[in-house]
C-alpha cells in the first residue's frame, strides 16, 4: 500500500569516509521522525559489502572516498537505492543528476536544506520504487573520459584493476574474464559493454571473444591463411580474426 | 639632453669625425692655392668644431618633426630652412674670423679671399647640417627601439610578478568547505573542539595571507604553515593522517620563495591519504648540504588509484616558480611508485633569516 510506505520510516546509510561528516547527518537525522539510520560506512569497500544485508531505501554517499569513489560504489550495489550525494565539490553535480540521484547536497549544509532533500527522496520512493541507478551510471561515464579502473565483485569483495594491469578479456557466455598480473577474474558483463567503456587507442576486440591491451603483444604471427595469432609478451597466444588484424595494423 | 653630449666617448667621436671633416674643407682651399696650409688650418679648423655644436641644435627641431607621422616633404622643407639658416649665420661668423686672421696675419687680401669661398663653404655648411640631421634622426629611432624594448621587459617583469602571487595565493576552497563541515559537526558533540578547529582555521588563513604577501621567506615559517594546515586535516582524517618531520637545524632559517612547500603537502593529503582505508605517514624532511636546500615530501598512496597522465597544476606551479626564480638552479623532482609518491625539491641556500 503506497500511504503505508509513506508513513513507514525509510531505512538509511550514511557512506563517508570523514569522522565528522557522518557525525553531523548522523545529528541531524536524529531529529527527522520518519528516517531509520541502519548503518554507516567509512569507505566503498564497506559499502559494497554491507548494503546488500541493510537493504536501505536512502543512501547518503560521499563521492570522493578511498578506493572506490561514490560513483563506482553504486555501480556495484542491487538494486540500487534512492542516493542524496553529499560532497564538498559542485564539479560532480551534473553526474550526479545524469545518474538520477535524488538530490545533492553541498557541505556544508544547514538541517533545512537537508529536510527539502529527504522530502524529495520520500515523493521519489512513493511515486517509482525502482531506479535504474546501476546501468546509468554507467552510461553516464561511458560518454565521458574512458575507463580507468575495472570493478569486479566476488560475494562481498571489490577487486579494482587499473586498466594498465589488464592483458586482455575474454568472452565467457554472459561473463567476462579479465587476465591481469597473472590472474583471472569473472565479471558479469558483456564484452560489447566493456569495450565500448574502454579508450580503444589501448584496447582493440581483436577477435570476437578477446579484447587485447596492445601495450602487452610482443609479435603477431600467420597462422592460417586468413587467421593470425598474437604473441603475448608472457607468451600466450591469442587467435586474432581478419576484421580485428584491420584494426590493429591501424593501432600498432 | 642632447644623447650626443651625454657620454665622453661619444663627444669624442662626433668631435673627430668633424676633424676628418674639417680636413676636407681645408683641403678644398689649399688645393686651388686660395689659401696656404696653416691659413687654412687656422680658419677652417675652430670654424668646423663651432659648426659641430650648432648643427646639433637641429636635434629638438627632428624630435618635433617625427618621420613616420609628418609629411616627409614637409620635414625636408624645415630642414632645408634651418640649415641655410644655420649654414648663414656659419659663413658670416667665419667671415669675422677671416677678419680677425687677416690683420693678425697682416694680410689685406684675406678676407677678400674668403670672401670669394661664400658659396663654397655655404654649400657645405647646408649639406653638412642635413646629414646631421640625418644622422639625428637615426639615433631617435635607435632610442624609441629600445625604449621600446624597456617598456615591453618592464611589463613582462610586472605580468611575471602578477603571475607569480596569484600562483602563490591559492588556496584550495574544498579545504576550507571540509573544514567548515568539520566545525560544524564539532559544534555540538566538542564546543571546545569546535572554538580550538575554528581559530587554527582562522589562524591558517591569516598566516597564509601574510605569508603570500611576500615573496620570499624563512623555512621556519613555511614549516609552521604546513602544520598548522595539517592539523586542521587531522581533525577530518583522525587517525589516517599521521606525519613525521625531520629537518635539521640549520635549513630552518634559509630563504624560499613563499608558499613554495605548502601545495607539496596538499597533494600529499588530497592524492596520498584521501585516498588511503587506513592512511598513513606524510614524511617531510629538510637539510642542508653544500650550498643547497634539499626539501622532501613523502606519502603513501593507493596502488589501484588512477595515474595521473602527468604532474598536477600544483606541481606544475612549483616547478614554473622554481625555474622563474632559480633558472636552472632550482629543480623539482618527481619519484612514483605503487606504494610511494615523494617531490624533492632542491634550491640554492645562499640567504639567511
Amino acid at each position: 500500500m503506497p500511504s503505508d510506505r509513506r508513513s513507514a520510516p525509510l531505512r538509511a546509510v550514511i557512506v563517508d569516509d570523514e569522522t565528522p561528516a557522518r557525525q553531523l547527518l548522523r545529528e541531524y537525522l536524529g531529529d527527522f521522525p520518519g528516517i531509520d539510520l541502519v548503518g554507516e560506512c567509512a569507505n566503498g569497500f564497506e559499502a559494497v559489502k554491507l548494503l546488500p544485508e541493510l537493504k536501505p531505501d536512502l543512501l547518503f554517499l560521499d563521492i570522493q572516498m578511498p578506493k572506490l569513489t561514490g560513483f563506482e560504489v553504486l555501480e556495484l550495489i542491487e538494486p540500487p537505492p534512492a542516493v542524496i550525494f553529499a560532497t564538498a565539490y559542485d564539479q560532480f553535480a551534473l553526474k550526479a543528476f545524469e545518474i538520477h540521484a535524488v538530490d545533492y547536497l553541498l557541505k556544508p549544509f544547514s538541517k533545512e536544506r537537508l529536510a527539502e532533500a529527504v522530502d524529495r527522496a520520500r515523493e521519489r520512493l512513493h511515486h517509482h520504487r525502482k531506479l535504474p541507478v546501476a546501468s546509468l551510471a554507467t552510461e553516464a561515464r561511458g560518454t565521458g573520459t574512458p575507463l580507468e579502473r575495472v570493478l569486479i565483485k566476488e560475494g562481498s569483495r571489490v577487486h579494482v584493476i587499473p586498466v594498465d594491469r589488464i592483458d586482455y578479456i575474454e568472452a565467457e557466455d554472459d561473463y567476462v574474464s579479465i587476465h591481469a598480473d597473472g590472474k583471472k577474474h569473472l565479471k558479469q558483463q558483456r564484452l560489447t559493454e566493456l569495450e565500448g567503456l574502454l579508450d580503444s587507442q589501448r584496447f582493440v576486440r581483436v577477435h570476437r571473444s578477446f579484447i587485447i591491451n596492445i601495450d602487452r603483444i610482443a609479435r603477431i604471427e600467420l597462422y592460417a591463411k586468413d587467421s593470425r595469432v598474437a604473441i603475448l609478451k608472457d607468451g600466450r597466444q591469442l587467435q586474432i580474426s581478419r576484421s580485428g588484424y584491420e584494426k590493429l595494423k591501424d593501432r600498432l | 639632453m642632447h644623447p650626443l653630449l651625454t657620454g665622453r666617448g661619444t663627444i669624442a667621436l662626433y668631435v673627430a669625425a668633424w676633424l676628418v671633416i674639417a680636413a676636407l674643407i681645408a683641403a678644398l682651399l689649399i688645393i686651388p692655392g686660395t689659401f696656404g696650409w696653416s691659413a687654412a688650418a687656422m680658419l677652417v679648423l675652430p670654424m668646423a668644431i663651432v659648426y659641430a655644436f650648432m648643427c646639433l641644435s637641429s636635434y629638438y627641431l627632428c624630435r618635433a618633426f617625427p618621420l613616420l607621422s609628418t609629411n616627409v616633404l614637409k620635414v625636408f622643407i624645415v630642414l632645408l630652412v634651418a640649415a641655410v639658416a644655420t649654414s648663414a649665420v656659419w659663413v658670416l661668423a667665419g667671415s669675422a674670423w677671416a677678419m680677425a686672421l687677416g690683420s693678425l696675419f697682416n694680410d689685406a687680401q684675406f678676407w677678400e679671399r674668403y670672401r670669394l669661398q661664400y658659396p663654397l663653404l655655404f654649400g657645405i655648411g647646408v649639406v653638412l647640417s642635413l646629414l646631421v640631421a640625418a644622422v639625428h634622426y637615426v639615433i631617435i629611432a635607435f632610442e624609441q627601439a629600445r625604449a621600446a624594448e624597456r617598456r615591453a621587459y618592464e611589463l613582462r617583469l610586472l605580468a611575471q610578478g602578477a603571475e607569480l602571487k596569484l600562483l602563490r595565493a591559492q588556496i584550495d576552497p574544498h579545504f576550507l568547505f571540509n573544514s567548515l563541515n568539520s566545525v560544524a559537526a564539532l559544534i555540538s558533540s566538542d564546543p571546545d573542539g569546535a572554538r580550538t578547529m575554528s581559530v587554527r582555521l582562522a589562524g591558517f588563513l591569516r598566516e597564509s595571507l601574510r605569508l603570500g604577501a611576500q615573496e620570499f621567506i624563512a623555512v621556519r615559517e613555511e614549516l609552521a604553515l604546513a602544520r598548522d594546515f595539517l592539523r586542521i586535516e587531522q581533525v577530518r582524517f583522525g587517525k589516517r593522517l599521521q606525519v613525521e618531520e625531520s629537518v635539521t637545524p640549520d635549513a630552518e632559517t634559509v630563504i624560499i620563495p613563499s608558499l613554495l612547500l605548502q601545495p607539496l603537502v596538499e597533494n600529499a593529503v588530497t592524492h596520498g591519504i584521501a585516498h588511503l582505508v587506513d592512511g598513513g605517514t606524510i614524511r617531510i624532511a629538510a637539510r642542508r648540504t653544500a650550498a643547497r636546500l634539499i626539501v622532501e615530501v613523502w606519502n603513501p598512496c593507493d596502488a589501484d588509484r588512477p595515474r595521473s597522465k602527468g604532474p598536477g597544476i600544483g606541481l606544475q606551479n612549483v616547478r614554473y616558480r622554481l625555474s622563474t626564480l632559480y633558472g636552472s638552479d632550482g629543480s623539482l623532482e618527481v619519484e612514483e611508485t605503487n606504494r610511494y609518491f615523494r617531490v624533492i625539491v632542491s634550491l640554492p641556500s645562499t640567504a639567511e633569516r
